[in-house]
């Protein structure tokens, strides 16, 4: 961490935007003797780690129900919800060495809570908590020579949100991707003795960070044109959301009124590369031909109904209907 | 006989025992330049790309994605 601070205010509240300035700091545009500060919040969101596998980490029917954005980051860790009651803050600062540091980062984050009367600690985990109770996780990438270094902060977030949109539902995941584990979580308006706004929260949270010295840089039109370039080839892009799923094999059985059904899919990359359909039923369906044709879609409802459909499953097969099956499989 | 040496895993904070290595940006016998990303790998949250410090010829991978490293272990040979 540098000693002098430059600020800079995103304006957006699309965390595309967002993650692609932190992106664009580390590479096109780069402050060699200052650490950037970013401090931002995104409409609902999940962020899930680099190297996580998304369909395990997310409830995919719930987030799309919900409109809520999917984005991945560039760093390690698990994955997080956040909405407008949270608030994510970023250091950017290019490397002296190669060794990991955290707490340089988080105790002006420490610092600045003390300010609004709240102790807050680092639990040596890379978390912030109050009260024993987790309200901010933090995780970093490297790239290009540079830390970026970026953290949550529950403020006013909805749990029940949370919870709803990263629970996996009903199936189970055989896969080697890691899972990140939920710790208890507390909101940080919930711990202040005056009520504060969220942006007069922000506020003094960057005023705090800047100190004395800190100065501002305003992005120009150049600047976002290249940032909503990044935006969108590098974090709206699909491949780069599930690609880098680890392979994942997926097993489903349904006890229907028609008899058992089961069926084994591997995924990579977020598409079926294989599958397999046994059970009981009964029908005039080639389960061959339906096997043939789930290989190469997405593992995604829609697509999955459409193989159904064409195939007459709801004609063809006794006592399944094709919806029975998509509801079973996504 | 070229001259060959063995890119280690750096010790990427006091605490770490091991990171994963998640993935490799260069193929076998692939040519590097110094300042090149290798590969990348994911310790405590981080994920930390790791870069060629001269130049040569990838001559073999020693771990897959996936695979937990130690620091000190050999990840990969290269060809001067």
């Amino acid at each position: 961490m540098k000693n002098k601070i430059i600020y800079i205010d995103s304006n957006s509240l699309d965390p595309y935007f967002n993650f692609g300035l932190e992106y664009y700091l580390t590479g096109e545009k780069t402050f060699d003797e200052a650490t950037v500060l970013l401090f931002w919040r995104t409409y609902p969101t999940l962020m899930v780690g680099k190297y996580q596998n998304t369909l395990e980490e997310i409830n995919q029917e719930y987030a799309a129900k919900k409109n809520i954005a999917l984005v991945r980051r560039m760093s390690g860790g698990g994955t997080i919800y956040t909405d407008l009651g949270g608030w994510q803050y970023g250091f950017i600062t290019k490397n002296e060495g190669q060794e990991i540091e955290f707490q340089e980062y988080t105790d002006p984050i420490i610092s600045a809570l003390k300010e609004l009367g709240l102790e807050a600690e680092f639990n040596g985990r890379n978390d912030l908590l109050i009260a024993g109770r987790k309200f901010s996780g933090t995780a970093q990438y490297m790239h290009n020579g540079f830390t970026v270094h970026h953290g949550s902060l529950l403020y006013s977030t909805d749990f029940g949100e949370m919870e709803r949109s990263t629970k996996v539902s009903g199936y189970k995941i055989a896969s080697k991707g890691i899972k990140s584990v939920r710790d208890r979580v507390t909101n940080i308006a919930d711990h202040l003795k005056q009520p504060v706004s969220s942006q007069a929260f922000k506020a003094c949270m960057v005023r705090h960070i800047m100190g004395h010295h800190g100065e501002t840089y305003q992005l120009s039109q150049k600047d976002i044109g290249a940032i909503r370039k990044i935006a969108e080839e590098k974090f709206q892009d699909r491949e780069n959301l599930y690609g880098k799923n680890p392979k994942c094999n997926l097993t489903r059985t349904g006890h229907f009124q028609g008899g058992t059904m089961k069926v084994c899919l591997n995924i990579e990359k977020g598409k079926i590369t294989e599958a397999g359909i046994y059970g009981d039923f009964f029908g005039t369906l080639d389960k061959t031909l339906l096997e043939e044709r789930l290989v190469g879609c997405d593992y995604q409802r829609e697509e999955i109904r459409t193989v159904l459909a064409n195939l007459q499953v709801n004609e063809k097969l006794h006592g399944i209907h094709m919806e029975e099956i998509v509801q079973m499989l996504v | 006989m070229k001259e060959t040496k063995n890119i280690t895993m750096p010790k990427l904070s006091p605490s770490m025992e091991e990171a994963v290595l998640v993935a490799w940006a260069k193929e076998p016998q692939e040519q590097v330049q110094a300042g090149d990303v290798l590969f990348e790998v994911e310790t405590d949250k981080v994920v930390c790309e790791i870069e060629a410090t001269e130049d040569g010829v990838l001559e073999r991978l020693c771990f897959e994605e996936g695979d937990p490293i130690k620091p000190g272990q050999t990840v990969a040979v290269l060809r001067a």
